[in-house]
């Protein structure tokens, strides 16, 4: 069978649709063929795939062909049934009659005849020639048609239809599509049935000695055929994967070693997309084919029927799992192939596969899931070659142009070297070649990073090329290898290091040049590297047909042209599929391109993608190669915020990823770009630089108004020292939202050293409330930076890893304003008027340091600081106030004891010593009230001090500034009372009979402290005189008198009163005054004590007596009352407010008047009611005259209707004559006195009384 | 017999956070890059296929010449990459 092959192949070539085949039975054909025709192809039909499920096929073509034609004829009987599918699917019997007699005698019997062949699916088409206005002939032809009908149509199936020439049946058509859809399915399903029993039957002896594929393949395959003219693709898919599946089985077994082929000119291109390439006979190897074309046969048909079936994408997967399979075959078969037949295979399959996949597709074909599919594996694809492509470059002595990135040499350095059989050995007349070869690898430097960054290369080679290719040598053995390194001992893991085969090549280098035409000596001496690459090329010159690759491996520049499509290609694929990341990443290698020749534009814009994918997800290794390319690119560009940006990152990389000296090379390049003219300064983002944080500890804590300094940790990522101009750290309110934060500048330049630094800053007054840093800002040189980042670097955190996530701890906290200082008077009871006396002060820290401060002083009238004298200080001892220190002598306390300081006054300030600062002091300031008016004393019974208590206030201003600068102010004002030692009452005492009036003196001590009366004497006013001796002086011997505090003495002075002559143009002295010589002797921090003198004298010394001067009035006695005044008693149910009363006065003359008695004997006596206004409402007149007899005892009763208007008890008013002296009216009673007012009844506006 | 193997955990958004050099070959200063390399790009593979399949554990998603990348992937998305020849 498998000798059909050749005409199985060509019949595949010129059959391409199904064949209908036409009996013209009576010649009429020509005439309908047209309509017939017309029909193709059929725009449904319905058939029935190889499982009998019907399934729609669209546009079927087909082919009518007569039967009489020359491709139906002449077949033999094998043939058919082998090839059946090309045999017609359907018979059309054309037939005309238009008499039953002839169809009856003639045409029947011709047509059983043609019909008995049950192989074929026919039917008969009737063409009636009848016009239609002939109903003779259209009744016949009808006639005719009916007779057909029942001898040819059966009740399963109707086997006729006719057609009108001359008016076509619009139904017929349909008729017609569908009899031929009938007989296409019923043949199709038939001969499936055949090829299927005919397959089953070969495949039963698939493991026995007979079996040969080819019989099955071409059986397989015309199935597989069938379906595909019959337009049912998936089923024909589905046989050629059988049909792979069947020989990956077969060709593998054991026992039957083929050729594997390949070995041919022109197979190094793959096929694996054109089927047509190669004829199979050619590749019939015994009875089966050669793997190498075969496979690519298989696919290129099922890559075929996948396009029609619209799924290019499938085409790219399954070629891309065919091209990695089909390598490991020839990887297995790589001893045998031409010199790199599998890399170039692979290059060459995958560009056409690219391209046949790409041509095929379009956007929108598939859904978005697919379609990103389709891309990644189009990125894989040109990926794939790419790897192998910069494989050849390599061989070739592209190695040093291919960039040394992770990813070529993550591809690269884990594939192994070609493996032939015999490394290609080098062409006799190639020494010009090995000379350009070693000029070019003299030529390559390698290129300096930025920076001077010194890292090792990245491998590309899995081994030593050198090694690799000497090793496969035939003539050399391994015991040669020794002289490949010049007597060197060999690196230890066996695998060369990049460095080694620079060595290497420098060694065989110098070689070279010593002598030169040395090389094609001995077989056995080793090749050198450039003679490596120099055999490598002419076998690869061998290997390689496809004029194309060929050109793009001829120079450096069109390999780096075709490196560059085959990088955009995928990176551009990997970008619309889901692999960003391999996108990205390739973008890093068009990037290394460009930078390589100098379009640093284009390479730094797509560097810094693949620098924003590893920075992004923290992979700094990655990142630690490229951000040096990415800086180099963007400082030639000038472009200098991205650079500063680029070289902070490359310093905020992990410590370990750059020597120190590389890390030093960054620093210095921001230092010299921050100290030059920027054209465009930006500030830069230091965050992962320097970072900063509070100390550990509490915050610090400041009362309202006080600045501070804040310390702040600062991190410092830099390798050296580095200065800052300025620095400024945000701190940020917590507690409120609308305030921004405040920028807190440290004044002086300041240097970082790497590692920890603390910083502290002078913090002005902050309002009240809690802060938290919130982000530094800065100077180096002229660029000012910024940091946003709180350090995780701190030691007491480097455990917890998320430690920076923590939100952060508040570092300062403002005390809302509260007091934080007390002054008070130190003395609450009352001081010695006019005298110079110690007024204390108490100074309170509350809680606050009162170092430096400085009190202000300011006294109010009436009072003045005896500035003779020091201020004294001393420690304020809680309780002292307790004791009573009045027994003591008050020079117990010393005031120059130790804890007691002296301080001076100067311009009303004074400045508090630091020794004060935390502790209550009071502060002894000597001041001195000075009262003018002179001490009255008062009649006893009146009880009224109060005036003298108001007299005696005195206020001090006191201003007290304090506060770490001065900033804090505390002010008040104290009252000290001042008084006179004494508050002087009289009374009369007894009033002799001879007139002598005992006055009696009663001193009340108005001070905390004891007082020494020495003496005593009276200058009495004009009307009164002394009696006795008349020096006003009580007896001597009482003398002195102690009145302790609080306590009472009293004097007598025996007085008379005596008659003055007024004296012409004299004032009579209207007062008496009352002297008094006293000491006092009192403590200072109780109260009252002994005035402040000038010089300080010691506890021996009596203190100067004082002298307290105070009025006295001294009323002559009524000794000759002229009037009475009584009041008479009130209503007995009493007062109340708002009830009228009737107040009455009885005023009676007790003398007849002095004048000369009237002829009437009335006198008008002038009277006034004084009230206070408050209390009462007088109705009717307050002041009038009332006639009163001038005889004695004449009475008249005075009435005023009054109103109380307070409740209480309140004095009432009174009754006056103003006109008469006060000493001859005698008043019951004779003092004030009270009455008592209820208050106001409830009201009963509505409870009138009936009455 | 001398074998490579890297283990790496890469938190949720794809951040190494640990990795470690198991292998018996001792470790290169220029492998490391490769194996970081070879991990992330391993990265949008597990993408692709974490969220298609129930199972956590993705063995040997990822092939690179000798290199197999497998994966346990948590519920949480910490990403263990297990890279071994």
């Amino acid at each position: 069978m498998a000798t059909f092959l050749p005409q199985f192949q060509s019949i595949k070539s010129s059959f391409a649709h199904i064949v209908l085949s036409v009996e013209d039975v009576s010649d009429l054909w020509p005439t309908i063929k047209k309509g017939f025709e017309e029909r193709l192809p059929f725009k449904r039909a319905s058939l029935n795939n190889k499982t009998r499920n019907p399934v729609l096929v669209d546009e079927l073509p087909a082919e009518f062909i007569l039967t009489t034609d020359a491709r139906l004829r002449s077949r033999f009987p094998q043939e058919q049934s082998l090839f059946w599918f090309r045999e017609p699917y359907a018979t059309i019997v054309l037939v005309t009659c238009e008499d039953l007699d002839e169809f009856k005698n003639i045409l029947k019997p011709r047509l059983k005849l043609i019909v008995q062949n049950d192989d074929r699916e026919w039917f008969i088409v009737y063409v009636s020639k009848a016009p239609a206005h002939n109903d003779q002939a259209t009744k016949m032809a009808k006639k005719v048609f009916a007779k057909l009908e029942v001898d040819f149509s059966s009740k399963k199936r109707e086997r006729c239809c006719k057609l009108d020439i001359h008016g076509p049946d619009p139904n017929f058509w349909d008729d017609l599509e569908g009899k031929i859809m009938e007989c296409i399915r019923n043949t199709l399903d038939r001969r499936i049935l055949f090829y299927e029993e005919e397959i089953r039957k070969l495949s039963e002896q698939r493991f026995m000695p007979v079996w040969n594929f080819c019989n099955f393949f071409i059986l397989k395959e015309s199935l597989a055929f069938m379906f595909e003219v019959a337009h049912l693709h998936e089923d024909a898919l589905r046989e050629y994967d059988e049909l792979e599946l069947c020989y990956l089985e077969t060709v593998n077994m054991a026992g039957k070693q083929r050729d594997f082929g390949g070995m041919e000119k022109g197979d190094d291109q793959a096929t694996l997309l054109d089927s047509g390439k190669k004829a199979l006979a050619q590749i019939v190897q015994d009875d089966s084919f050669r793997e190498f074309e075969f496979r690519q046969y298989l696919f290129s048909c099922q890559a075929k029927l996948l396009f029609k079936l619209k799924r290019p994408f499938e085409v790219a997967s399954r070629g891309y799992s065919f091209i990695i399979s089909f390598s490991g075959a020839l990887a297995l078969h790589e001893s045998m192939l031409p010199f790199c037949m599998r890399e170039v295979w692979v290059i060459t399959a995958c560009l056409a596969l690219i391209g046949a996949t790409a041509s095929n597709y379009e956007d929108g074909l598939a859904a978005p899931d697919v379609e990103k599919e389709f891309y990644r594996v189009q990125g894989e694809l040109h990926t794939l070659c790419h790897t192998k492509f910069m494989r050849l470059g390599h061989l070739v002595g592209y190695g040093s142009d291919i960039e040394r990135s992770p990813v070529n040499s993550a591809s690269l350095s884990m594939l192994p070297w070609p493996k032939p059989a015999v490394w290609p050995p080098l062409p006799p007349d190639a020494s010009s070649e090995v000379l350009a070869k070693e000029k070019m690898i003299l030529q390559e430097s390698p290129r300096l990073k930025h920076f001077g960054i010194q890292r090792k290369p990245l491998p590309l080679e899995p081994s030593v090329l050198l090694r690799e290719a000497n090793r496969r040598r035939a003539s050399l053995s391994a015991g040669n290898m020794s002289d490949l390194f010049d007597g060197r001992p060999r690196s230890g893991d066996g695998s060369g290091t990049p460095s080694a085969v620079q060595r290497v090549s420098n060694v065989s280098m110098s070689r070279t040049l010593s002598s030169p035409g040395n090389f094609d000596g001995s077989i056995d001496r080793p090749m050198r590297l450039a003679e490596i690459f120099v055999a490598a090329e002419h076998a690869l010159r061998n290997t390689i047909s496809d004029a194309e690759l060929w050109k793009s491996l001829s120079s450096v520049e069109e390999f780096e042209k075709k490196y560059l499509d085959l990088s955009k290609g995928a990176a551009n694929n990997y970008h619309r599929s889901w692999w960003k990341r391999h996108g990205v990443v390739l973008d890093g290698e068009i990037a290394a391109v460009h930078h390589k020749h100098e379009n640093y534009d284009l390479a730094a814009n797509l560097y810094e993608k693949v620098c924003a994918l590893y920075a992004g997800e923290g992979w700094e290794n990655l990142l630690a190669e490229v951000l040096p390319n990415l800086a180099e690119c963007q400082k030639i560009l000038s472009d200098q915020a991205g650079y500063l940006s680029s070289c902070v990152k490359l310093l905020s990389l992990d410590k370990g990823l750059f020597l120190p000296k590389e890390r030093q090379a960054f620093q210095s390049e921001v230092v010299r770009l921050a100290h030059s003219e920027m054209e465009h300064p930006v500030p830069l983002d230091v965050s992962s630089l320097i970072t900063f944080s509070s100390n550990q500890g509490p915050p610090l804590e400041l009362c309202d108004g006080d600045p501070g300094t804040l310390t702040v940790a600062l991190w410092s990522g830099f390798p050296d020292d580095i200065t800052l101009e300025s620095l400024s750290v945000m701190l940020t309110a917590t507690n409120s939202n609308d305030e921004g934060a405040k920028a807190i500048k440290s004044s002086e330049a300041i240097v970082l050293m790497p590692g920890r630094n603390n910083i502290t800053v002078s913090l002005p007054p902050q309002k009240p409330g809690s802060y938290v840093l919130g982000a530094l800002t800065g100077q180096i040189g002229q660029l000012r930076f910024r940091s946003h980042s709180f350090s995780k670097g701190g030691p007491a955190d480097t455990d917890d890893f998320m430690s920076f996530e923590k939100p952060t701890r508040p570092v300062l906290k403002v005390a809302r304003p509260r007091s934080l200082v007390d002054l008070a008077a130190a003395v609450s009871s009352a001081l010695l008027m006019n005298e110079t006396q110690w007024v204390g002060i108490i100074v309170k820290p509350i809680n606050y340091s009162l170092k430096g401060a400085v009190l202000h002083i300011d006294t109010g009238p009436g009072l003045s600081i005896a500035e003779k004298h020091e201020i004294e200080i001393e420690k304020h001892e809680f309780g002292a106030n307790n004791t009573d220190h009045s027994d003591n002598p008050p020079d117990n306390h010393s005031p120059v004891s130790a804890d007691v300081k002296q301080l001076s006054l100067e311009d009303g300030k004074i400045n508090l010593p630091d020794w004060t600062s935390n502790i209550t002091s009071v502060l002894w300031i000597p001041l001195k009230a000075i009262s003018h008016g002179l001490a009255e004393g008062t009649p006893a019974g009146t009880v009224s001090q109060r005036q003298s208590i108001v007299d005696g206030l005195r206020t001090i201003a006191l201003r007290l500034d304090f506060g770490v600068s001065h900033n804090q102010t505390f002010e008040k004002t104290v009252a000290v009372h001042f008084t006179d030692p004494f508050y002087v009452t009289t009374r009369v005492a007894d009033k002799c009979s001879d007139g002598t009036l005992l006055l009696q003196v009663i001193l009340q001590s108005q001070v905390k402290a004891s007082l020494t009366v020495s003496d005593a004497w009276l200058d009495l006013q004009d009307g009164f005189a002394h009696t006795g001796k008349g020096d006003g002086r009580p007896v001597s011997k009482f003398f002195p008198l102690i009145v302790s505090s609080k306590s009472r003495a009293g004097i007598l002075f025996s007085i008379c009163v005596v008659d003055t002559p007024a004296k012409d143009g004299e004032e009579l002295d209207p007062i008496s005054v009352l002297n008094i010589r006293y000491t006092i002797s009192g403590d200072r921090n109780l109260g009252a004590h002994s005035p402040v003198t000038k010089e300080l004298t010691g506890p021996e010394n009596e203190t100067d007596p004082l002298t307290f001067r105070s009025a006295l009035v001294l009323q002559r006695p009524v000794l000759d009352p002229c009037f009475a005044v009584g009041f008479l008693p009130l209503p007995s149910n009493g007062l109340r407010v708002g009830q009228l009363v009737t107040m009455k006065w009885r005023v009676e003359r007790l003398k007849d008047s002095g004048k000369d008695v009237d002829s009437d004997d009335v006198d008008e006596v002038l009277y006034e009611v004084n009230v206070n206004s408050e209390n009462w409402m007088v109705a009717g007149r307050k002041r009038g005259y009332t006639s009163l007899s001038t005889k004695q005892g004449s009475i008249i009763v005075i009435s005023i209707l009054c109103l109380p208007l307070v409740a209480g008890y309140v004095r009432p008013p009174q009754l006056g004559l103003p006109d008469v002296d006060k000493a001859n009216i005698s008043c019951n009673p004779p003092g004030p006195h009270l009455v008592c007012v209820l208050p106001p009844a409830f009201s009963s506006s509505y409870c009138v009384p009936a009455a | 017999m001398a074998s490579t193997a890297c283990f790496m955990i890469v938190s949720k958004n794809d951040i190494p956070i640990y990795e470690a050099e198991v292998g018996t070959v001792p470790k290169k200063e220029d492998a490391a890059h490769q194996h970081q390399f070879i991990l992330h790009a391993a990265l949008d593979i597990v993408q692709d296929t974490a969220w298609n399949t129930s199972a956590m554990f993705l063995k040997s998603i990822d092939r690179f010449n000798d290199l197999v990348v497998s994966v346990y992937v948590t519920a949480g998305h910490i990403l263990s990459f297990v890279m071994s020849d």
